[in-house]
């Protein structure tokens, strides 16, 4: 069994089974969208931040935690720091002082303050709930039952052969790419100048990528076409699509925890644990 | 050996909507249990031939048609190419473009023209399984199709092709990409269905190797047909053969010249390597008891 | 044959942890050889190639091109000096004109424009494709499109040139060009590796054949050595010539000649026969 960005990135597919990888690919994209809207519908760091550590340990046990680690952390770390430095200054609804510079920005006073800072640091740990989430479904789920999945959606054939195509076809395209770089080095194409150069080297290597692409694609179409790609009947798929009890178990998990959010949320409000207050333009405080 | 025509081509005439007069006038008979071996220079119209089998011309590629194609009696203008491709299977020159680029196991490629056309996935599977083992890549089943090599490739393409059970299958220059060890791979899998009775049509440079099992051979320049008879009479055209740019088998050249230039008698032309070490031998032998 | 051009010290080359391309390949190439390259796909013929032009530094090992360790010279000087024809035409066709397609090299090499026009005369001429100049590349045909490319690097002007698979896609009249045109560039002197699957045409053209296999050099000298030793490539599975198969059969009845090509066949026959 392999994962949907792993055949992205490289060609062979990468041997991996856990519990989470034999979850139904249907339940995990339910999850994706589940956790994200809770971390959006809770203001509050500390509640977003256990979310993103529960998505974590599901990434642990999926063996998928250190590429998520490093794509968060690359993603949200500056944002945090810069969101702070400027929100936790000029946010309009800036209350409670926590540390003055005087005259440290050309003579004027910067200081920071708790509520610029509390929502710099939400904002983005919701994304990153949002993304450990994401990378939690791509990263675990065989593209094959993917496949299978939106073909039993009824999706459109023709749309699904785009999704499973880019799949198999990027290491393909990059492996092109990587021969026309070589190709066009041989003739003099330099990559130890400025940037200013290079750029205009940009159409020898774009122009041969796109038009092999396409011829590419072309001899794929005219291939598909001889194997009766356009049959006007319901295509078989022979895999087995039902849910399995681990998948039920899952379900259920999920609705336990959204009766508890609620629960929360009905009697602790939307920012339980920090007490933050909601603010939308005009209204605050 | 008489046996009835499979395939038609009854004063066909195609012109692409860019090229006209891809190809002019063909008028021949394939017949059930027969390979056919397709030669000529490039552009000559080998592609466009091989596309006319199984309707992809003019069904995709548009354009113009006189006269038709009639495969196992009906006309291909009439039929869809995914009707077509249960009767006429067609392998493309380029391994790795001519996969699906939609299945992730080289069981599910097998499958996958059946499962284009609906077959029920039981049936699907057990004619992957005879397919793969008939092409030699038994135990390949759950490998990914992009990490086989060129040889490999190319015959999944076959096997998916045979999956189909066509009546006719075509290749289309299968191996001018690949390596000696995927040439020799993928020409012994067709010699081996050729063998067994079925109907192949074959365009190729190869052309030593596809005298070994090629009955007639369909010689074509600018879209016409220049010569159509048995593999020995086509190939021993030399002079007929090299004016139209194609290097017939290297003993059958040789036999040319030494006949022209020095007079000797050969008669029947050798146009693959046991019959020119017999004649050649011969010549030798004899020879060697006149001193 | 003049002095060492390139030379190859026990070279190794590894893509990656897992994959070692060339297991110590050392080897001397003089000005004006014709060398074919031989080998299954994945024995390392390419690797090697690609090492010879700077495209790929060694592992391990050295590969000195002129004088020059490709290590430490940047690469656009060694790509002057070793001019390298890939495969696919598709891979490297960007402009709109036969004119601008092989005028990219000679301006990379920052020559002025009276002085590219002269050298993309001169390549057009050499392959056979003057007039063609307003052309759109893809209107040629796959043989014509092939001599393009290698157009495109004549007008660099290297010393030595290496073709990645020329005749593959062509047809046998193409074939014929391309021999033409190699025999007309070693004339001038300069000197061609040839990566090649395509034993007729190493037969007709190479005067010394390298065999590789597994990373490794298992066969390096005259083409009549290397495509008549039967038993060497047996071994990495290449059928040599069919003249040459032929008359590994006429042994048997006292024929002595190892004749690569139909002429020579011819001429032996003429000599026995009389």
């Amino acid at each position: 069994m392999s994962s949907l960005a792993l055949s992205i990135l490289q060609r062979k597919p990468v041997e991996r089974e856990t519990f989470i990888h034999r979850l139904d690919a249907r339940v995990k994209f339910v999850f994706f969208l589940w956790i994200s809207i809770w971390a959006y519908i809770f203001l509050d760091y500390v509640v977003t931040l256990i979310f993103l550590a529960g998505v974590m340990v599901l990434n642990l046990l999926g063996r998928n935690f250190s590429r998520t680690m490093k794509a968060v952390s690359i993603i949200i770390v500056p944002w945090i720091a810069v969101a702070s430095l400027i929100l936790g200054a000029y946010f309009p609804w800036n209350k409670t002082l926590l540390v003055k510079f005087e005259g440290i920005l050309f003579g004027y006073d910067y200081a920071l303050y708790y509520e610029g800072i509390a929502w710099s640091v939400t904002w983005p740990l919701r994304i990153g709930v949002c993304i450990a989430s994401a990378m939690f479904f791509l990263f675990t789920t065989d593209p094959v039952k993917l496949i299978a999945l939106l073909f039993k959606l009824r999706v459109p054939f023709r749309f699904i052969y785009g999704i499973a195509g880019g799949l198999q076809l990027t290491p393909i395209l990059l492996n092109d790419l990587h021969t026309i770089m070589e190709a066009q080095k041989s003739r003099g194409l330099r990559t130890d100048v400025s940037i200013m150069k290079r750029a205009l080297h940009y159409l020898a290597l774009i122009v041969p990528l796109t038009l092999s692409t396409l011829n590419k694609v072309q001899i794929r179409a005219t291939a598909l076409e001889a194997r009766g790609f356009s049959a006007p009947v319901q295509k078989t798929w022979p895999y087995d699509l039902s849910l399995k009890r681990r998948d039920y178990a899952f379900i259920a998990g999920m609705i336990i925890m959204t009766a508890v959010f609620a629960f929360i949320y009905i009697f602790y409000g939307f920012s339980p644990i920090c007490r933050l207050e909601f603010y939308i333009l005009g209204y605050g405080g | 050996m008489p046996r009835e025509p499979i395939i038609i081509f009854d004063h066909f005439t195609y012109s692409y909507p860019t090229t006209p007069n891809a190809l002019v006038d063909i008028d021949l008979k394939i017949h059930r249990g027969e390979v056919l071996g397709v030669i000529g220079p490039n552009g000559a119209g080998k592609s466009t031939f091989c596309k006319s089998l199984n309707g992809l011309v003019p069904h995709f590629y548009g354009g113009t048609v006189k006269g038709r194609v009639l495969v196992d009696g009906k006309d291909t203008l009439e039929m869809t190419p995914a009707e077509l491709s249960l009767k006429v299977g067609l392998v493309f020159q380029e391994p790795e473009s001519q996969l699906s680029g939609l299945s992730l196991t080289v069981e599910d490629e097998v499958g996958f023209g059946l499962s284009m056309l609906g077959f029920p996935s039981e049936l699907i599977r057990e004619r992957a399984r005879e397919a793969l083992e008939k092409v030699g890549l038994k135990g390949f089943e759950k490998r990914s199709p992009f990490e086989l090599s060129g040889g490999e490739q190319q015959r999944l393409a076959i096997a998916t092709v045979l999956a189909m059970k066509p009546e006719v299958m075509v290749l289309d220059e299968p191996v001018a990409l690949l390596d000696p060890i995927g040439k020799y791979e993928v020409l012994s899998t067709v010699i081996e269905l050729a063998s067994e009775g079925s109907t192949i049509v074959i365009a190729e440079h190869e052309i030593e190797e596809i005298a070994y099992f090629a009955n007639r051979i369909l010689a074509l320049n600018e879209g016409r047909i220049v010569s159509l008879d048995d593999a020995k009479k086509v190939l021993a055209e030399v002079e007929k053969l090299k004016s139209l740019g194609v290097d017939p088998p290297s003993v059958a050249e040789l036999s040319y010249m030494l006949e022209r230039e020095l007079g000797v008698k050969i008669g029947e032309y050798p146009i693959t390597l046991p019959e020119a070490l017999k004649i050649y031998g011969e010549l030798v032998r004899e020879r060697w008891e006149r001193k | 044959m003049g002095e060492k051009i390139i030379e190859v010290k026990d070279v190794w080359f590894k893509y990656s942890e897992e994959v070692t391309a060339l297991r110590g390949v050392s080897l001397e190439i003089e000005e004006g050889e014709l060398i074919a390259l031989i080998g299954q796909n994945g024995s390392g013929k390419t690797t090697l190639a690609k090492n010879l032009n700077g495209l790929l530094k060694p592992t391990k090992g050295d590969v000195i091109v002129k004088g020059m360790n490709t290590k430490n010279t940047p690469t656009h000087i060694i790509t002057n000096i070793v001019g390298y024809v890939f495969q696919n035409p598709a891979h490297q066709i960007f402009t709109k004109t036969v004119y601008e397609e092989v005028a990219y090299g000679p301006r990379n090499q920052g020559l002025s424009e009276d002085e590219v026009k002269e050298r993309v005369r001169m390549a057009l001429e050499m392959v056979g494709l003057t007039g063609y100049e307003e052309t759109h590349p893809y209107d040629l045909n796959y043989g014509q499109m092939k001599l393009l490319m290698i157009a495109s690097i004549i007008a660099m002007q290297p010393e030595v040139y290496v073709l990645d698979e020329p005749t593959s896609g062509q047809d046998h009249r193409g074939r014929r060009e391309l021999i033409r045109l190699i025999r007309k560039l070693n004339d001038e002197g300069k000197t061609i590796i040839v990566i090649t699957h395509d034993m007729r045409f190493v037969a007709e053209t190479s005067e010394r054949t390298i065999l590789m296999a597994n990373g490794k050099v298992i066969g390096d000298g005259p083409t009549r050595e290397i495509l008549s030793n039967v038993d060497l490539l047996k071994q990495t599975a290449i059928k040599p010539p069919q003249i040459v198969q032929l008359f590994h059969g006429l042994r048997e009845y006292g024929v002595e000649v190892n004749a690569l090509t139909i002429q020579e066949a011819f001429n032996a026959f003429k000599d026995i026969l009389s």
